[in-house]
């Protein structure tokens, strides 16, 4: 694997993080204000 | 050899900034797609347009700057009666608009109803003597100006489902449960999601008043006569304070008449107690009232965390119309 190739794959792996992250802080401050839990349910 | 450290130093670097640049804008972008997205890819919206109906806003009923509201009327006018679906706005009685509730009005509108969102006194500095039971008359003396207001328009009103959201849903048990023989016509159904019907200390663990304490009982006290526009003096949990607290208490109006009722709650509520919930489903099931009740097992005040289920009781609205006020 070359760099250019090892630095994409890391790039795709924290837009992934990114967006699961994004997703789980929203529906923990939804769950902060208006109650609920963050597991199970709705995927994220 | 000094001159491609320096390259390779300059690439990481450049590297770093695009890795906290992605993070951000995925960060960002999942939020803002969460907020946005309709899991229900629009099944319970409408294209609202002269095809599908026409929408009348800002109609008065009263002398009170809120007592206003809007009516949505299918564009085929050539039925002899309408079935009417009155939907009063969410807001935890302080806030709120019957605009935001135009989507769901159309919606309803779109299936062949004639449909209501009406405005009421929201409690606030301004109006310090608004409260849950005025409110609730308001709603009460709007119900003739919305039906009369119909009527004008071409639309004749034969029978109504009245609903709503948390606050909305409230007032509206309240009107079918406790209004129901003064309304113009008959109530066919009531249907909501997270409205408050029972105001007993034990069911409000969200606001501590379960501690059971002279302070958590006083707090109760101020908050729930505070809703009910009076002083509450009996003790809670005798029948003295039921009769105090049931001027706003839908739960204590059920009886073996109350019309089918469809709701939905969340078990996690922060705003409303799902505890209370209970109680109401137990009154509708001692008395063989038809109903149906659906609980989002993970979600609170916002059922967000249950599409599923969510979804599965708005698609149950549809069934309840067509099964207790059926398009004629």
């Amino acid at each position: 694997m070359t760099l250019i190739q090892k630095r994409i794959l890391i790039l795709i792996i924290v837009i992934a993080m990114a967006a699961v992250l994004g997703r789980l802080v929203f529906r923990a401050v939804m769950n902060l204000l208006l109650g609920g839990t963050l597991f199970g349910g709705n995927f994220l | 050899m000094r001159k491609q450290n320096k390259t390779e130093k300059k690439g990481r670097i450049m590297w770093a900034f695009i890795y906290i640049f992605a993070f951000i804008a995925a960060f960002g972008g999942s939020i803002a797609f969460k907020m946005k997205h309709d899991p229900f890819g629009g099944e319970f919206k409408v294209n609202w347009n002269d095809s599908v109906g026409k929408a009348y806003t800002d109609i008065a009923y009263g002398e009170g700057e809120a007592n206003q509201f809007d009516i949505y009327v299918p564009a085929d006018d050539s039925r002899s009666s309408y079935g009417l679906v009155v939907y009063l706005h969410a807001g935890g009685f302080t806030s709120g608009d019957k605009s935001g509730d135009a989507e769901m009005l159309q919606w309803l509108c779109s299936k062949g109803y004639v449909t209501a969102g009406i405005n009421y006194t929201l409690a606030s500095n301004d109006n310090p003597d608004a409260n849950v039971y005025t409110q609730s008359i308001e709603i009460k003396e709007s119900i003739p100006y919305v039906i009369a207001e119909a009527t004008k328009l071409g639309y004749p009103i034969d029978e109504m489902a009245i609903a709503g959201g948390s606050a909305g849903c409230c007032l509206a048990l309240l009107y079918a449960y406790r209004d129901a023989e003064t309304s113009p016509v008959p109530i066919k159904m009531v249907f909501g999601a997270v409205g408050p019907s029972s105001f007993y200390p034990e069911d409000w663990k969200c606001y501590g008043f379960d501690i059971g304490s002279e302070e958590s009982d006083a707090a109760a006290r101020i908050m729930f006569g505070t809703m009910a526009g009076k002083e509450l003096l009996s003790d809670f949990g005798t029948p003295e304070y039921d009769e105090e607290i049931k001027d706003i208490s839908a739960l204590l109006w059920v009886s073996k008449n109350s019309p089918p009722t469809l709701l939905a709650y969340g078990k996690y509520d922060k705003v409303q107690p799902y505890e209370g919930s209970q109680r109401l489903l137990k009154a509708l099931e001692d008395n063989q009232v038809p109903h149906d009740y659906y609980l989002c097992e993970h979600s609170g005040h916002g059922l967000q965390n249950d599409n599923k289920v969510y979804g599965e009781y708005t698609r149950k609205i549809l069934e309840y119309l067509d099964t207790y006020m059926p398009i004629k």
